[in-house]
């Protein structure tokens, strides 16, 4: 393709902001509670692979967390069941905002590298100009 | 015309300048996948050699990098990439510059007459 640098930075401008979505999704849902009977909202984690023949890069899959989740003790909560305990998300809170600054970052580089890829495509469309 | 050295040097040095700017983009844009390793572009040795030796065409070879890795396996360094990009960026505006004066004088003995 002609304006390859940009496409390959573009996958993974994709692919950063999957993973920002899930991390948001995860820390939206860091406190759901949930029946013991039931499952405990599940962690959506982003699973990244290099492009065949140097293209970018690529969601291969998306893995869900835990449904297991943490049983905490709340006699008081509506949802409690007849022990007592409810069941809460299996999720870090710190590993989580790290994971979210990283793609963050990871946003940002590349965001930077389509400037410079249309600082080069300028000047090769600048060629023969007199 | 066309074919002399210095054109033929010129289209060598732009073509490996692309080669480089995509495989930092790649390198780039995988900063984040397990297992990734960087690659290098190299076409500068192979270009003098064959301007030497009066011919000017040089395919650029890529390379894996072998720095160690970080522990998911991954060993793309931002800094590294990112001062190569804007170094990439800026000798590919000097060559291109380059050929467009190569145009510009066969224009000049165009219209001279």
């Amino acid at each position: 393709m002609t304006f390859d640098a940009i496409g390959i930075a573009g996958s993974a401008l994709t692919v950063h902001r999957k993973w920002l979505d899930a991390v948001s999704d995860n820390l939206a849902n860091i406190n759901d509670v949930s029946r013991t009977s039931g499952k405990a909202f599940q962690a959506r984690y982003v699973e990244a692979a290099e492009g065949s023949d140097g293209n970018g890069v690529y969601v291969k899959s998306t893995p869900q967390g835990s449904a297991t989740g943490r049983l905490v003790y709340q006699p008081d909560h509506p949802l409690a069941d007849a022990q007592g305990y409810v069941r809460y998300p299996d999720i870090d809170l710190s590993e989580q905002m790290g994971a979210l600054i990283v793609a963050q970052r990871g946003y940002q580089a590349n965001a930077q590298v389509v400037d410079r890829a249309r600082e080069t495509y300028q000047a090769a469309l600048e060629i023969g100009k007199s | 015309m066309f074919d002399s050295v210095t054109s033929v040097a010129l289209g060598s040095a732009l073509d490996g300048l692309s080669l480089r700017q995509n495989t930092i983009a790649n390198n780039i844009a995988n900063i984040n996948t397990p297992n990734y390793h960087a690659k290098r572009v190299q076409f500068e040795d192979a270009l003098a050699a064959s301007v030497s030796a009066g011919n000017g065409y040089a395919a650029p070879t890529v390379s894996t990098s072998q720095e160690p890795t970080q522990l998911n396996g991954n060993n793309v360094n931002l800094d590294t990439e990112t001062l190569s990009n804007v170094d990439t960026v800026l000798r590919y505006q000097f060559a291109a510059r380059a050929v467009g004066d190569e145009f510009t004088a066969i224009r000049t003995a165009l219209r001279t007459s």
